[in-house]
């Protein structure tokens, strides 16, 4: 007994230190489930009050050039309004049924926080899933690729960011067809690498890099980025680098859109 | 004994906030990040008690990753970083050792003293941080390159505020 109390006396700055490393490497490792303590943090709302006054001011900031965007983008939707609007009056089409050619829901949210310089990036939006926020809707700022929720909680939820590891996205190459799989390397915060495009197809710096909708999560033809770099790699398929639209760096407001024909779509794939 | 406790408290909240609010924002290129709290474990009195030592620098990993939104991975950095913190003073004790009265900074010590303390805490710290991040060994120069970046930026950062303290 004495001599274990003596170890225990010997020792016990590295007992401590053990006992905490462990405890800090348990919650490290605790459940892949990297994002879901942050959104634990989100609805405890311990930090969150700080995080949304730092970005507050931060948004001040940048409100010339949200102005511009969305002036920008009102005009591009008045003018595809006005294009429904006339092949409507053409097909003498008065049924106002919201379901009927409605597939994408769209909710405008404020990133309100976020970081490009991890290896594993999510953000956090201001809406949830009392705002009919759920998991799996695509996230896109503007009209390009920003990320995909991946947990909510009563007000706010968390989205996954292009910029990490672990992001997979099925994209093609507008010209022809062609489509890959995109992800991050972690190297720089505005390049993504394509691949998977196999070698006996042409592919030309500048070209346009948009989503498929085979994953039912991103509707077709978001664009992504264009081609920057390009490399024959040892194997069958190109080494595509490309240079993101989306500037993670400045990331304020985004559209979440809800496929709402994803489960129907989900449902009959499973079945086969 | 009281005036320095209220001393510490005040300067491990200043560090703390000071990370939060500016420097999680800051982000050369998006590869380099410095990690300045790292300062609280540099700066505790010599004669803090080891396991005090350890407590303190996993209570403010812990608010850092509260923040962050990584649990565990800054605790765990900054706490290595408090354990190996007697033996880098041992490595590097000055000849006539350290005085209880002083604090361990660059107005006691020197510069050239307190820069290699300063360097080898943080590389302990950044390259703890930084291979627990990405948790995965491909890659590997890479991860090396950044923490040596980031490094160079949090010493320099910690050098400007000693610089500061130095001078008043």
């Amino acid at each position: 007994m004495r001599n274990l109390l003596n170890f225990l006396l010997k020792y016990n700055n590295l007992i401590v230190f053990l006992i905490l490393e462990g405890l800090a490497l348990f919650l490290l490792t605790s459940g892949n489930n990297y994002h879901n303590s942050r959104v634990v943090k989100g609805i405890q709302g311990i930090t969150r009050g700080i995080d949304e006054k730092i970005n507050n001011a931060r948004t001040y900031l940048y409100l010339r050039e949200i102005n511009s965007n969305l002036a920008a983008e009102n005009s591009a939707l008045r003018n595809s309004l006005e294009r429904i609007a006339r092949e409507e009056n053409l097909k003498f089409n008065n049924v106002n049924d919201t379901l009927f050619r409605q597939q994408y829901q769209y909710t405008s949210a404020r990133v309100i926080n976020n970081s490009v310089n991890n290896q594993k990036n999510y953000f956090t939006l201001d809406k949830g899933r009392r705002q009919g926020i759920k998991v799996d809707m695509a996230v896109t700022s503007g009209n390009d690729v920003a990320g995909v929720v991946v947990g909510c909680s009563e007000n706010f939820s968390v989205a996954i960011s292009l910029l990490n590891l672990d992001f997979r996205l099925s994209a093609r190459i507008k010209s022809n067809g062609y489509f890959g799989s995109l992800s991050w390397d972690g190297r720089n915060y505005r390049h993504a690498v394509l691949n998977e495009i196999p070698q006996h197809i042409t592919v030309n710096i500048g070209d346009t890099i948009e989503t498929t909708s085979y994953s039912a999560v991103f509707p077709e033809g978001v664009l992504i980025g264009i081609v920057s770099d390009l490399k024959k790699s040892g194997s069958d398929f190109y080494k595509i680098t490309i240079e993101l639209f989306t500037d993670f760096k400045k990331l304020q407001y985004v559209n979440i859109i809800g496929n709402m024909k994803r489960t129907e779509q989900l449902e009959l794939e499973n079945q086969i | 004994m009281i005036n320095s406790i209220l001393r510490f408290s005040v300067i491990i909240i200043l560090l703390i906030l000071l990370q939060i609010l500016v420097l999680n924002n800051i982000q050369f290129g998006g590869f380099i990040n410095p990690y300045g709290y790292i300062m609280i474990v540099l700066l505790l009195p010599s004669v803090t008690p080891a396991w005090l030592v350890l407590v303190i620098s996993f209570v403010t990993g812990l608010i850092i990753d509260l923040f962050s939104g990584s649990p565990g991975m800054h605790a765990s950095a900054t706490l290595l970083a408090g354990f190996s913190r007697p033996f880098v003073l041992r490595l590097i004790s000055p000849r006539d050792g350290y005085e209880s009265g002083s604090d361990l900074s660059m107005a006691a010590y020197g510069f050239r003293w307190f820069f290699i303390y300063a360097s080898i805490i943080v590389l302990i710290h950044h390259t703890t941080l930084f291979f627990l991040e990405v948790f995965r060994f491909t890659d590997f120069f890479r991860t090396i390159l950044r923490i040596l970046l980031s490094s160079i930026f949090t010493v320099g950062f910690i050098l400007l505020i000693e610089y500061y303290r130095k001078g008043r």
